[in-house]
């Protein structure tokens, strides 16, 4: 759990560091493409999730990859709440600071 | 598909699980009646198939699934059937056996998806 | 509309009852093999049997089952030739009960059989309801 949410952190310290205005702007894309991916695979693993218990329930699937499949599930969305609560802090952060 | 569907489905299915251990338990006290043949709950797929057109119908959350106009009439909601066979004690044993998992894999369904909706509903910041 | 597990439960306990008659009867049966009667010429114990019925309950979807009644077993009694017994006739013959230590023996088996499984449902249906009830348990 601990290492997908420092793994994106340090992708946006690399980017800053990387530096210039013009490599901050490209900065910004790609933390921003980062985020929509991770929001992306996070639905998958969750319509997976959802669609494996469905199958588990009506008897069609082992239940060893219904399980996997249910963890996989709770994992993504657990990273994702971490991600956004991230963000939310971070934004109420930026917005208290004083000008 | 939404969660909510799966929650529904889950809860049906463990209620049709438990008619049908009402069910084996009937037969394996009867085991030794003269004349008693088994009884069995109808398959859930056909439930399933119902499942969808109800859904629509019904309001949110209303998952008391009734059939054939018996609502409110206490009967079992799915049909029990005679099988027209002998009891067999180790055949019920068996179903009994195969509806105690997969009671168990809904009720952990049930529990881990409940578990992730409530998560993502607190508040985190 | 009722609890199907319940409704299990007293199903379960019903059978329990039923197959508890049972072996008790299987018992008077096997203690009084010998039991011939008081008077000369007359007749021993006879053998005792349990019938069973169901109920089929429609609220339930089930059937529940009840011992109906404890007959007597017709089966004509063997005689002996033991002509210093109490209980024999003019003729020194001694009518023995009808009962036959072996079917005995088989219905006390098939009788502690249907009882565990019975059992088995109690222990089942227990462990349903528990991890039902456990979802509503935090964490």
């Amino acid at each position: 759990m601990i290492s997908p949410i420092s793994s994106i952190g340090s992708i946006g310290a690399e980017n800053r560091v990387a530096g210039a205005a013009g490599a901050g702007a490209a900065a910004d894309a790609d933390f921003g493409q980062v985020l929509a991916d991770v929001a992306a695979s996070t639905v998958n693993t969750l319509r997976a999730g959802e669609a494996a218990a469905i199958s588990g329930i009506s008897g069609n699937a082992p239940v060893q990859s219904v399980v996997q499949a249910v963890m996989s599930a709770e994992q993504a969305l657990q990273t994702a709440i971490a991600v956004r609560d991230k963000l939310v802090s971070a934004y109420q952060e930026v917005s208290r600071m004083a000008i | 598909m939404s969660p909510v569907h799966l929650f529904a489905l889950a809860a049906q299915h463990a209620n049709w699980v438990s008619v049908r251990q009402t069910a084996v338990t009937g037969n394996i006290a009867n085991a030794n009646t003269p004349g008693y043949s088994a009884l069995d709950v109808e398959p859930f797929s056909a439930v399933l198939n119902d499942t969808a057109a109800t859904m629509a119908r019904t309001a949110a959350g209303h998952f008391e699934m009734v059939r054939d106009g018996a609502a409110g009439s206490g009967s079992a909601p799915w049909e029990v059937r005679d099988t027209g066979t002998q009891v067999a004690l180790d055949k019920e044993l068996m179903k009994a056996d195969e509806i105690n998992r997969s009671f168990a894999l809904d009720t952990s369904i049930l529990r881990s998806f409940h578990r992730m909706l409530m998560t993502s509903l607190r508040s985190g910041a | 509309m009722i609890d199907p597990l319940r409704a299990a439960t007293q199903i379960a306990g019903a059978g329990l009852e039923a197959q508890s008659t049972r072996l008790r009867v299987v018992s008077e049966n096997l203690a009084n093999a010998q039991s011939t009667a008081k008077i000369p010429g007359g007749d021993p114990y006879q053998r005792k049997m349990v019938t069973f019925q169901s109920e089929f309950d429609r609220l339930i979807g089930s059937s529940s089952v009840s011992v109906t009644s404890i007959g007597g077993d017709p089966t004509p009694f063997e005689v002996e030739y033991d002509p210093g017994n109490p209980a024999a006739d003019a003729d020194g013959n001694v009518k023995m009960p009808n009962v036959n230590l072996v079917i005995e023996m088989a219905d006390m088996r098939e009788a502690s059989r249907s009882y565990e499984a019975n059992l088995q449902m109690v222990k089942q249906v227990r462990s349903m309801t528990t991890m039902m009830l456990d979802l509503l348990r935090n964490g």
